[in-house]
């Protein structure tokens, strides 16, 4: 008898043990991705990778982790700096691995989730795709998949930050690319000026509101609202530079139609991605209204919009500016969410008031 | 009386009912134990292997050894890989098919195991095999793929999104390039710049017994066919489009069936 309940008891041990491992299910804790109010819905499939905040952390970690360059330099954050709107500050081309300066000017990184298509000439068909590209290009960050893949196995803590999203503790390219996208989609800006007036909780002043009604006349065909792009890839008319030889889209294409074209940019967040273009040729935005009231070249594959220049007044041009301003964003560009890790604990303690108390 | 009688009468029917039942229950199992049988028979599982060789025109390639091309230009071979998918395995006596959607296999001549593809099959007489040379294009847009499709594998344009099918790297002396190198990424799936290519070989049958298909790919059909390609006028192709076409068009007589044992 004292061996049946020995059995007995011994067959409860093991059923609960085997139910305690089974039903230890990982523990993910899921993001809403909150689409703003009178936005497209987002293209990203988030039924394929759905966010959390595992994997955001995840994702936030390898963002600013410098190991994914041959030399440790260049985590994906020194091209992309916050206080930039992710793009590079005051830099036209941005320094990649031994001294090489990068081809393009970095673009900056926000809404991604509504973007089909990634870099200056849409080369790039899905955002986890996009993070390869600059961690294999000689002149950026100069590494191999297999040795980022092998340094990061080599950390501990990845392992744990990898099963806590993944549930396993596998590290592979894919889920490594998975988790930089959780963190780059959640980088929604939707919160400048011009979204609040939008929303009716904010009003233009007099300048913001005539330069909204000259852009709405002469670049809203291109920088459509609310993502201030299109998307499409356009020749803005820009003589080509004779050292780099970027005829951008036609690349991709082998089209001579699309010859000099380039992705259009967002101006959201303008005031803080100078310089503009896709080879970053212009420091300020009295550059680029300069162009395109006097510089434009007429070439064939010029865009149509464009064929009999762009007229602008010195008057419109500070309008405009006033209005572009409007799309600053400093709520996006102070999140702490998107800042490095660890950011908030090493911030300075706040000094006591002395005059209180 | 009366009543009881009734009861009876019914308990009699019950029971018939009961009887019929149980034997109606019995047949059934019967017929599904049958069936079952007819199933496993059916279904019964073969292991098929499809054994990839490489060669170059009748020659075993060796990555030692120099070959010669059709226009009569000397080469060596130090790399070739390809992308095998979408095999499909028909069965014309018994008018059936067997898919294998979601398999990717990267043939790789440096990696004897990668060469060996074993596949389980229902299928009792093969008459043929379809597969795609590369990767169709809904995995070329579908983000990140892990296993034998992982970017990692070397296979993989990051700068134009899009995976390699097939790649052929050598030296040879007429190539007009540093150190006589030769390379042919061949990729694209694009509308007109699409490099994969179905490839259709049918000319046997095997049965349950026949359980090994050897596969010959002829590194020479590259280079004439279709398209005469030199060596001379073209020692680089590394990106979709013309050049790229033209090889793949090549390359999609590249196989044949060798041996069936």
């Amino acid at each position: 008898m004292k061996l049946y309940t020995t059995i007995f008891f011994m067959l409860c041990l093991f059923i609960s043990a085997v139910s305690w491992i089974s039903f230890r299910s990982p523990k993910t804790h899921p993001i809403q991705f909150v689409v703003p109010k009178g936005w497209p819905q987002p293209v990203y499939d988030f039924k394929n990778n759905p966010v959390t905040e595992e994997g955001f952390q995840l994702g936030r970690k390898l963002f600013y982790d410098g190991r994914l360059s041959k030399d440790g330099n260049f985590a994906c954050a020194s091209c992309h700096q916050q206080f930039a709107a992710f793009a590079t500050y005051d830099h036209n081309l941005s320094h990649g691995y031994n001294n090489s300066f990068t081809k393009r000017n970095a673009p900056p990184l926000f809404n991604l989730a509504w973007q089909r298509e990634f870099m200056w000439d849409g080369g790039i068909n899905h955002l986890d795709l996009q993070p390869l590209a600059p961690i294999t290009d000689t002149n950026e960050m100069a590494e191999s998949i297999d040795n980022v893949l092998k340094k990061i196995k080599a950390d501990t803590a990845y392992k744990r930050m990898f099963t806590a999203a993944f549930g396993d503790a596998t590290i592979n390219t894919q889920r490594m690319t998975k988790a930089l996208s959780q963190f780059l989609v959640m980088m929604v800006s939707s919160n400048s000026k011009y979204d609040r007036v939008k929303r009716s909780e904010d009003s233009f002043n007099l300048p913001q509101r005539l330069g909204y009604e000259i852009f709405q006349k002469k670049c809203v065909s291109c920088h459509t609202e609310p993502m201030f792009t299109d998307y499409s890839y356009r020749n803005a008319g820009l003589p080509v530079d004779d050292f780099l030889h970027d005829y951008g889209r036609m690349k991709i294409t082998h089209n001579a139609a699309d010859s000099l074209k380039f992705k259009v940019p967002s101006l959201r967040n303008a005031q803080q991605t100078f310089p503009y273009g896709h080879d970053g040729r212009f420091y300020s935005l009295m550059d680029v209204f300069n162009f395109y009231r006097k510089d434009i070249v007429q070439a064939p594959a010029t865009d149509s919009l464009l064929r009999h220049g762009m007229p602008l007044s010195n008057f419109e041009i500070g309008q405009l500016t006033a209005f572009i301003y409007t799309l600053t964003d400093s709520s996006f560009l102070n999140d702490k969410r998107f800042a490095p890790p660890g950011y908030e604990s090493r911030m300075p303690v706040p000094v006591k008031d002395i005059h209180k108390n | 009386m009366q009543a009881i009688n009734d009861t009876s009468v019914q308990e009699c029917d019950a029971t018939g009912d009961a009887i019929k039942r149980y034997s109606r229950t019995h047949k059934k199992i019967f017929l599904l134990f049958i069936i079952i049988c007819f199933t496993v028979i059916a279904n019964a599982q073969y292991n098929i292997t499809l054994t990839f060789k490489n060669t170059v025109g009748e020659k075993q390639l060796n990555t030692d050894s120099s070959y010669t091309n059709q226009s009569g230009e000397t080469f060596t071979v130090r790399n070739f890989r390809y992308y095998i998918s979408n095999i499909t395995f028909t069965d014309s006596v018994d008018n059936r098919l067997q898919s294998y959607s979601d398999e990717y296999f990267l043939i790789d001549e440096k990696e004897e195991a990668s060469k060996q593809v074993s596949l389980s099959t229902s299928l009792k007489h093969i008459t043929g095999i379809e597969f795609l040379l590369g990767v169709d294009s809904i995995k070329n847009v579908s983000g990140v793929q892990a296993g034998s499709l992982d970017p990692a594998r070397g296979m993989f344009w990051t700068w134009n999104s899009g995976y390699v099918m097939a790649k052929l790297e050598g030296n040879s002396p007429v190539a007009n390039t540093p150190m006589h190198a030769f390379s042919y990424h061949i990729g694209g799936y694009k509308t007109n710049e699409n490099a994969a290519r179905k490839i259709r070989l049918s000319t046997f049958v095997i049965t349950a017994a026949l359980e090994n298909i050897s596969i010959t790919a002829d590194i020479l059909k590259w280079f004439a066919g279709m398209h005469t390609i030199k060596i001379a006028d073209i020692a680089f192709c590394h990106e979709p489009g013309k050049p790229a076409m033209q090889f793949a068009d090549n390359y999609a007589n590249m196989f044949s069936i060798e041996v069936v044992k």
